[in-house]
């Protein structure tokens, strides 16, 4: 993620000699099965746009959003185009010359306000509850993609965690955690989860209770400028509380700040890999681990091992079970999950979902694990339309399982 | 025919999802690989997508009655124009008609539609222990269609030979919607000399002739072991003289690569790990064959290079060489890295010279480099004369575009003069029709007329192969 002006990358968009390279790892592509949908195609696009040659407008805007970010492309690129900067930058300039009222009050009045954000997720939930949104996707008023998050728990995980938790035995570490929206509002578990675990292996866990949102969902919709206030309202968050090294459960989050620091944006403060620490914390843990007699995979999210680079640890994390590990087929590849893609493009989502869901089934194992809630809400969903059972979890909640039978 | 009508008939023969016929959309078949397209719209009237031979008939057919041009394409991953719509009409994207309908073991081939791509294709193979030998750079997203339309190679040509050696038949719509079948209409035998060999009249056409819709390949017992010898040179020159003593004792490596000082900095850039030697040049030697004759020949040929060169690596750990033949082969789009303002351009880039001229055309084109002050980088497949050179330029500025367009030309002019082709494996299209003449000779007028048999509209990729109009060479 980037958060440049379209024509400050005009020497990266003319870098790409346009080989093509990237239609071979394009998920998007894969489906699609035709230029339109192909990486390239947007940074010409890209290029046209900057130079005035293409007309902003909701063609165009189509075109650009037709990409889950996973950034396949930006790896594969011989000329180190930043295929998914351009696209993000593209997104900007559209959304800037052709507001929309329904994205602003979303992105920028809602999404920026915790309370109202808590508020919009209880409305959520109330309608659930009343089977309106059921009603609403049975009739086609809702897109199919608001299907995706299941039914809400009835509490946010904010409000059931403590701002200072404190370690289980003497304390080690002291680190803050990043909670981001998907964990909080989709999957409070796996905060709890997350916080009991580190707790139990010496760490002081900081979660402040006025977190706001990573900003990513903004930066995918296009909506640029409240991302920076953002950031500078949660570094400052955690500052007050004397936290110097943060983490999150969500690879999103995890990227988005990450990239945040390479803009100065999120300064002074160290973003650590959970999935590291876990494994850091797990050596010097003396109680003792009950092994789970579970087969598991794994799942990279786009967002940790292509955008981060991790892909061991999750792994050895899940070894530390005592799972009975299967590496699935292209475990790297992207589920089709990509946050605010999946709605906008359910049908194309759910075809790059099922072939995850073979690559999953195939494995024979009965718990598949990713260290990201999007991926959990994608991949939940899809094995859930082919009547499968096996379990989705984030590698804490397993680790949480196997420390407390200890 | 007006677009709305166009789109109206085509219609009738697609479903809507493989029809395209929206500006936005029909722009972004406005390019492949090369420099030229860069500075031209060649925007088509209509896309359609292909995913049968009754489909492609039936355009052809359409086409033909109202004289629209149709041009087909691949992965668009092409360097000379060969699958715009330099004079509009339809672009038939084959890409993804990607079926390979069968694996014939025990007849040693394969039938594919022309879709699949190339590396898809030899994973497929592998499963049987079987390989379809030519390896082009582009091996990730070329399309087998694409491959035999322009007579592709790539980086183990030397050994291997081209695609033209592996095509056994072809099913190809001609511009009228019949179609036909070479190689014999049934015939699944290696060897065929009987009748005129249409098979490879059609290779390497560029889509001038018809369409291919079918491609029955040969294909080879996948060699159980491979080695890389890579040999760092203090001095350009010695590298062409290496390889003559290489085959001199009686070695035929499955491939051998040069890159020039820029080249090994260009991919150090790229895939730091690699971390390939400075020097002035760099040759790289594939062997392949049985465990034991790799490591025999891995040792003759280090013995030999280590006359001449000042550092040498044989490696046969699937690691390292998988790092060195990546490396090599993307040195083609790497090259942009040596300059921060800077974009490598695909022009001027696929010369080929006889062997003994190969230290002149890279001496030379070093000198054309310093006159026109463009820098360039130069790899390729030394061991067949095969010479790509990579211009680097900035883009933004139109009198060095200018500048690279002399060099380039001077480049195509240079491979005629030295007795060899401006092009050895990328093909002609639109960017190379007008050293026709000067390449063929009277031969031009014999390859008209061929033309003018097979497609006496002049619909089939119009503008492409054959000089311009109104070169008639006096005839």
């Amino acid at each position: 993620m980037v958060f440049e002006e379209l024509s400050g990358l005009k020497e990266h968009y003319l870098h790409c000699v346009r080989c093509g390279q990237c239609r071979s790892v394009c998920p998007v592509f894969e489906e699609v099965r035709n230029e339109t949908a192909a990486p390239r195609s947007k940074v010409f696009l890209a290029h046209m746009l900057s130079s005035g040659e293409l007309r902003t407008g909701p063609e165009a805007a189509a075109h650009f959003s037709r990409c889950i970010l996973c950034q396949a492309c930006t790896r594969e690129c011989p000329s180190a185009v930043p295929v998914h900067k351009i696209i993000l930058a593209a997104r900007f300039m559209l959304a800037r010359k052709h507001p929309s009222r329904i994205r602003g009050t979303i992105f920028r009045e809602i999404w920026t306000r915790p309370a109202l954000l808590n508020l919009a997720a209880g409305l959520i939930r109330c309608s659930q509850s009343l089977g309106l949104v059921k009603m609403g996707l049975a009739c086609g008023l809702l897109p199919p993609g608001f299907s995706l998050p299941g039914r809400l728990p009835r509490q946010p995980a904010l409000d059931s965690l403590p701002e200072i938790t404190p370690a289980a035995g003497k304390a080690t570490t002291r680190v803050g955690y990043f909670l981001g929206c998907s964990t909080n509002y989709l999957y409070p578990e796996i905060a709890g989860s997350t916080v009991s675990v580190l707790s139990q292996l010496g760490c002081e866990v900081v979660l402040p209770k006025s977190l706001k949102c990573c900003g990513l969902p903004l930066l995918e919709s296009g909506e640029l400028e409240p991302v920076a206030p953002m950031a500078l309202y949660n570094l400052a968050a955690f500052k007050r509380l004397g936290v110097n090294t943060v983490f999150s459960d969500c690879a999103s989050c995890t990227a988005t700040l990450k990239e945040l620091q390479a803009q100065q944006l999120f300064s002074g403060i160290e973003v650590l890999d959970l999935s590291g620490l876990l494994l850091e914390l797990l050596d010097s843990y003396n109680s003792g681990m009950k092994a789970l007699n579970r087969v598991a995979t794994y799942h990279d999210p786009c967002h940790l091992a292509g955008a981060q680079g991790i892909t061991l640890s999750p792994r050895q994390l899940l070894r530390r079970t005592g799972v009975e590990f299967r590496e699935m087929k292209d475990a790297g590849n992207c589920c089709g999950g990509g946050g605010i893609f999946a709605i906008y493009h359910y049908d194309l989502s759910m075809k790059i979902l099922n072939k995850k869901i073979a690559s999953i089934e195939e494995t024979g194992a009965d718990i598949v694990a990713t260290f990201c809630p999007t991926c959990v809400m994608q991949l939940r969903h899809g094995l859930a339309k082919h009547k499968g059972t096996i379990e989705v979890v984030h590698p804490v909640q397993l680790l949480a399982q196997s420390l407390i039978l200890a | 025919m007006n677009s709305h009508r166009l789109a109206a008939e085509l219609r009738k023969i697609f479903p809507g999802d493989r029809i395209i016929t929206g500006e936005l959309e029909r722009r972004i078949y406005n390019y492949d690989s090369s420099f030229m397209a860069r500075f031209h719209n060649y925007m088509p009237d209509a896309v359609v997508l292909p995913r049968s031979t009754a489909e492609v008939s039936a355009t052809l057919r359409l086409a033909s009655e109202h004289k629209i041009p149709v041009v087909p394409r691949g992965a668009g991953s092409g360097e000379t124009c060969g699958c715009l719509a330099v004079r509009g009409g339809i672009v038939l994207d084959l890409s993804s008609w990607d079926t390979v309908e069968e694996v014939d073991v025990a007849n040693m081939q394969v039938i594919a539609r022309p879709g699949v791509v190339h590396y898809k294709l030899n994973k497929h193979l592998s499963e049987y222990g079987l390989f379809f030998p030519p390896d082009p750079g582009s091996t990730r997203m070329c399309t087998i269609g694409g491959m035999v339309a322009n007579n592709s190679s790539g980086l183990r040509a030397v050994k291997y030979g081209t695609t033209e050696q592996y095509v056994l038949g072809l099913e190809v719509v001609l511009a009228g919607g019949q179609v036909i079948q070479t190689g014999g209409v049934k015939c699944k035998a290696l060897k065929n000399v009987s009748g005129l060999n249409l098979t490879k009249l059609f290779v390497g056409s560029e889509g001038i002739l018809g369409v291919i819709t079918k491609v029955r390949l040969r294909v080879w017992p996948r060699p159980r072991a491979r080695g890389i010898a890579m040999a760092c040179f203090a001095d350009l020159n010695e590298a062409p003289a290496a390889v003559l003593d290489v085959y001199r004792a009686g070695i035929m490596p499955s491939g051998i690569e040069v890159l020039d000082a820029s080249a090994i900095r260009a991919i150090n850039l790229y895939r730091p790990e690699i971390n390939l030697p400075s020097s002035e040049a760099i040759l790289l030697f594939e062997v392949d064959g049985n465990p034991s004759s790799v490591e025999w020949e891995g040792r003759q040929i280090s013995e030999i290079l280590g006359k001449r060169a000042f550092s040498l690596e044989w490696a046969t750990d699937p690691d390292r060489m998988a790092d060195l033949w990546r490396g090599r082969s993307v040195v083609a789009v790497a090259a942009a890295r040596l300059r921060p303002d800077g974009s490598r351009i695909f022009a001027g880039e696929d010369i080929s010279v006889p062997l003994d001229k190969v230290t002149e055309a890279l001496r030379k084109i070093k000198e054309l480099s310093l006159k026109h002050e463009v820098p360039v980088v130069n790899y390729g497949h030394i061991g067949d004369g095969n010479v790509h050179t990579a211009p680097v330029i900035n883009l933004n500025s139109p009198e060095e575009v200018g500048r690279a367009n002399k060099l380039v030309d001077d480049i195509h002019r240079l491979s005629i003069e030295l007795n060899g082709a401006t092009t050895g494996e990328h093909g002609v299209g639109a960017v190379r029709n007008q050293y026709a003449r000067d390449e063929h000779g009277e031969a031009v007028n014999i390859m008209r007329r061929i033309k003018e048999a097979l497609d006496p509209d002049n619909i089939m990729n119009p503008g492409k192969l054959l000089p311009p109009e109104g070169d008639t060479g006096g005839v």
